[in-house]
C-alpha cells in the first residue's frame, strides 16, 4: 500500500466520521450564539439516535418501509427540538443555571433512550440503515472520488449545512437577532427583539440538529442502537464550538481535524507502527485540548453574554 | 494402575461435586455495568446464573441483578444485597475490584466475586479468569486458513484482562495455521463504543484485511461494519455465540462464548462447603468454561478442512496436549 493510498484511506474514513460531530456542533453554535450553552447535547443525541432507529426497526415491510429512514430522521429532529425547547423553558424562562440544567438534560436523554430501548426493542440489534450514495462520475475521480463523493446522502447534506448555517447566522435578520441575543440582549431588547423568543428558537434549532447528529450515528454510521452509542461525542461537539470560534467554517475545520486525527490514530495502529495504543487513542482528544489551550484569544470572539440568563426587569 | 484409579476417582468426585445440587437455599446477586441483554459480557454471566437457577429450581437458587452500575454507583447496590442476606454477590468486571475489597471487609460472611482477574483475594472474595487464549487460538486457526489476502484484522477493546489473552491466543492461532498471514492488532480504548469499533473495522478492511475478529460488547459494532461488505469475501470470527443468531451473523464463520455456569456452580459448592473465598476459579474448555460453535449457514467458506483443524485444536487444548504461551506474544 502506497503512502498516497494510506492518506486517501485516512481521509475517506475521517470525512464521514466528522458528520455527527459537525451537525451537533453547528446546532450548539446556534445555541451559544443566542447566549445559551447546552451541555445536554449528548442526551439529545442519545434520544435522536434511539428515535431514528425505531422506524427502520419496526417498519421492515409495508408501505412505509421505504420511508423508514426518513421518518427516523424526522422523528429525531422533532424530538431534539422538543428537548431543546424543554431546555429553553428551564434555562431561559426559569433562568436555571445552564451548566447544571445541561448535565440534567444529558442524563435525562441518555437514561430515557436506554430505558425506552430496553422496553420497546430489547437487546442490541442492527438495521439496514442509510446506504452510501456514490455521486456518478465524481466518485470515480482518483483520490478525490473516494474522499469526497462516496458517502451517504446525509453526509453531503451535513457539509452543505455549513454554508447554510453561515448564511442564516450572518446574512438573515433572524441570524442577526440570534447574535444580538447572545452578545447584548438588553440592547437587542430595546431595539424590539424578543430575546426570550429568539433564544427559544435557537435552542429548538440546536436541539433538532443534535437529534439529527444522533440519528446519523444510529442510521448511517453504526446502523444499530446501543445505550452508549454517542460515547462522549456530544461533549466533543460542545468543545468544537469553542474550538471553532462560534463560526461554521471553523467548526467544520475542527470537526474534520478531530475526525481525521481519529482516523489517523486508527491507521497508526492498523499499520503496525510501534506506538503505544493508549496514546494513539488519546490523540484526537489531546489535539482538541491543545488547540483550545493555544487559542485563548477566541474567547474575545465568543458571545459576550454566553451562559448568562436575561431578565429584562433586572438593572445592570 | 493404582494411581490411575485414584486420579479417576478424584475426577469423578470433582465432577460429582461440581454438579451436585445446593444443600440449602443460596441467594445470588449480580451487578453489571451494562445490561443483561447486551449480547456480550454481562449477558453471558446472567444467562449462566439463570441456567443454574433453572437447573436447581428457584426454591434453591434465588437470583437478583442490578444493571448499568458504574463502579461509583455499585457500592450502594452491593451493600444492599449483602445487608439483605445474599450469600454471593458477583460484581462482574475487574473495574469493581476496589469496591469488592471494601465490601468484603464490611460483610465478612458474604462471598463476593469479581472478574476477570486471577488475583487471590481476601477470605470471602473469589475471582474468576477465563483463559480466553484458548478460544482466541481456535478462531486464529480458522482465520489463518480462511484469509486469501493474508491480512487479518483484530478489533480489540483494551490490551488487558481476558481481551489481552484472547488477542494473543488469536495471533498464535493464525501463526500456527498460516505463518505468512499478518495480524493487524488495534484497540479502540473502550469496551462499549460500538461506533468506534465499526470505524476501526472499516479501517482494517481498507488496509486489506479480509478476516476480522474482536472481543467485548463493542465487537458487535465491528461485526456490523463487516456485514456492510455484502458482496465481498470478508469474514468475522466472534467471541460471543449470540453474534451467530443476529442478521449480521451471516458473516460470522464461528464464535466462542463464555459459559459461566461452571463458575457459578463452583461458587455455590465452595460456599456450601464452607469456603467463602480466597480462590481464583479458572475458566477453560477443560472445565466447561467455554462453548464453541460453527455457523453452518455461513456457506462454503467453512470447509471440512477448516472445521477439522478447529476441532483438532479444541481437542488438543481440552486434553492438555496443547498449551498456549500467550504471554510470549508482544504487540
Amino acid at each position: 500500500m502506497s503512502i498516497l493510498d494510506i492518506i486517501m484511506n485516512i481521509l475517506a474514513i475521517g470525512v464521514p466520521f466528522s458528520v455527527a460531530l459537525l451537525l451537533a456542533a453547528l446546532g450548539e453554535m446556534f445555541n451559544q450564539r443566542a447566549g445559551v450553552f447546552n451541555l445536554g447535547c449528548e442526551g439529545i443525541m442519545s434520544m435522536g439516535a434511539f428515535l431514528a432507529f425505531l422506524p427502520p426497526f419496526f417498519l421492515k415491510t409495508g408501505a412505509l418501509a421505504p420511508w423508514a429512514n426518513l421518518l427516523g430522521f424526522a422523528g429525531a429532529a422533532a424530538a431534539g427540538a422538543v428537548l431543546g425547547l424543554l431546555f429553553a423553558l428551564v434555562t431561559v424562562s426559569f433562568r436555571a443555571p445552564q451548566g447544571i440544567a445541561g448535565i440534567g438534560l444529558q442524563m435525562l436523554g441518555w437514561g430515557a433512550a436506554g430505558t425506552l430501548f430496553r422496553h420497546y426493542v430489547g437487546g442490541v440489534t442492527g438495521i439496514g440503515g442509510v446506504p452510501p450514495l456514490p455521486i456518478p462520475f465524481l466518485s470515480q475521480i482518483p483520490f478525490f472520488g473516494p474522499v469526497l463523493f462516496n458517502h451517504n446522502i446525509v453526509a453531503y447534506l451535513a457539509f452543505l449545512a455549513v454554508p447554510a448555517s453561515w448564511y442564516v447566522l450572518f446574512k438573515t435578520p433572524w441570524g442577526l437577532k440570534v447574535r444580538a441575543a447572545g452578545t447584548h440582549p438588553r440592547a437587542a431588547d430595546t431595539m424590539g427583539i424578543k430575546v426570550t423568543r429568539v433564544r427559544y428558537q435557537a435552542l429548538a434549532l440546536g436541539g433538532a440538529m443534535a437529534g439529527l447528529a444522533g440519528a446519523y450515528l444510529s442510521l448511517c454510521q453504526a446502523k444499530m442502537f446501543a445505550d452508549d452509542i454517542v460515547a462522549g461525542r456530544g461533549s466533543i461537539a460542545v468543545a468544537l464550538v469553542y474550538f471553532g470560534r462560534w463560526h461554521p467554517a471553523w467548526i467544520l475545520s475542527g470537526a474534520l481535524l478531530f475526525s481525521l486525527a481519529q482516523a489517523l490514530q486508527l491507521s497508526i495502529q492498523v499499520l503496525g507502527i510501534k506506538f503505544p495504543y493508549e496514546f494513539a487513542v488519546m490523540l484526537p482528544y489531546a489535539l482538541v485540548i491543545a488547540v483550545l489551550a493555544f487559542s485563548r484569544r477566541s474567547r474575545l470572539r465568543g458571545p459576550a453574554e454566553l451562559g448568562k440568563p436575561y431578565d429584562r426587569e433586572t438593572r445592570i | 494402575m493404582k494411581k490411575a484409579i485414584l486420579v479417576l476417582a478424584a475426577l469423578i468426585l470433582v465432577i460429582a461435586g461440581a454438579t451436585a445440587a445446593p444443600k440449602a437455599k443460596v441467594k445470588i446477586a449480580l451487578i453489571v455495568e451494562s445490561t443483561v441483554d447486551d449480547k456480550g459480557w454481562a449477558q453471558a454471566m446472567h444467562d449462566a446464573i439463570v441456567a443454574v437457577q433453572a437447573k436447581y429450581g428457584k426454591t434453591l437458587v434465588e437470583y437478583n441483578y442490578s444493571e448499568k452500575m458504574k463502579p461509583v454507583d455499585a457500592g450502594s447496590a452491593a451493600r444492599q444485597y449483602a445487608s439483605q442476606g445474599y450469600d454471593i454477590v458477583i460484581c462482574h468486571g475487574a473495574q469493581f475490584k476496589n469496591l469488592v475489597l471494601e465490601m468484603a471487609d464490611e460483610f465478612p460472611k458474604t462471598s463476593f466475586a469479581f472478574g476477570t482477574s486471577a488475583d487471590i483475594g481476601p477470605k470471602n472474595v473469589f475471582t474468576y479468569m477465563p483463559m480466553s487464549e484458548e478460544t482466541g487460538y481456535i478462531n486464529g486457526i480458522i482465520a489463518g486458513m480462511v484469509t486469501k489476502a493474508n491480512v487479518i484484522g483484530l478489533v480489540g477493546p483494551v490490551d488487558g484482562g481476558d481481551a489481552a489473552r484472547y488477542d494473543r491466543g488469536f495471533v498464535l492461532g493464525v501463526k500456527a495455521s498460516n505463518p505468512k498471514a499478518e495480524v493487524k492488532v488495534a484497540h479502540t480504548g473502550s469496551f462499549s463504543d460500538f461506533v468506534k469499533a465499526a470505524e476501526l473495522a472499516q479501517t482494517q478492511v481498507k488496509a486489506g484485511a479480509d478476516v476480522l475478529t474482536g472481543s467485548s460488547q463493542q465487537a458487535l459494532g465491528a461485526l456490523r461494519a463487516v456485514a456492510e461488505y455484502k458482496d465481498q469475501q470478508i469474514w468475522w470470527l466472534g467471541q460471543d455465540i449470540a453474534q451467530l443468531a443476529i442478521p449480521e451473523g451471516y458473516k460470522a464463520i464461528a464464535a466462542a462464548s463464555y459459559d459461566y455456569s461452571a463458575v457459578i456452580e463452583a461458587l455455590i459448592n465452595k460456599r456450601q462447603a464452607g469456603v467463602l473465598g480466597g480462590e481464583s476459579i479458572p475458566m477453560s474448555f477443560t472445565n466447561g468454561g467455554f462453548v464453541y460453535k460453527f455457523n453452518d449457514k455461513v456457506g462454503p467458506v467453512l470447509t471440512k478442512a477448516v472445521r477439522a483443524a478447529a476441532e483438532k485444536a479444541k481437542a488438543d487444548i481440552t486434553s492438555g496436549k496443547l498449551s498456549i504461551a500467550w504471554k510470549d506474544v508482544k504487540f
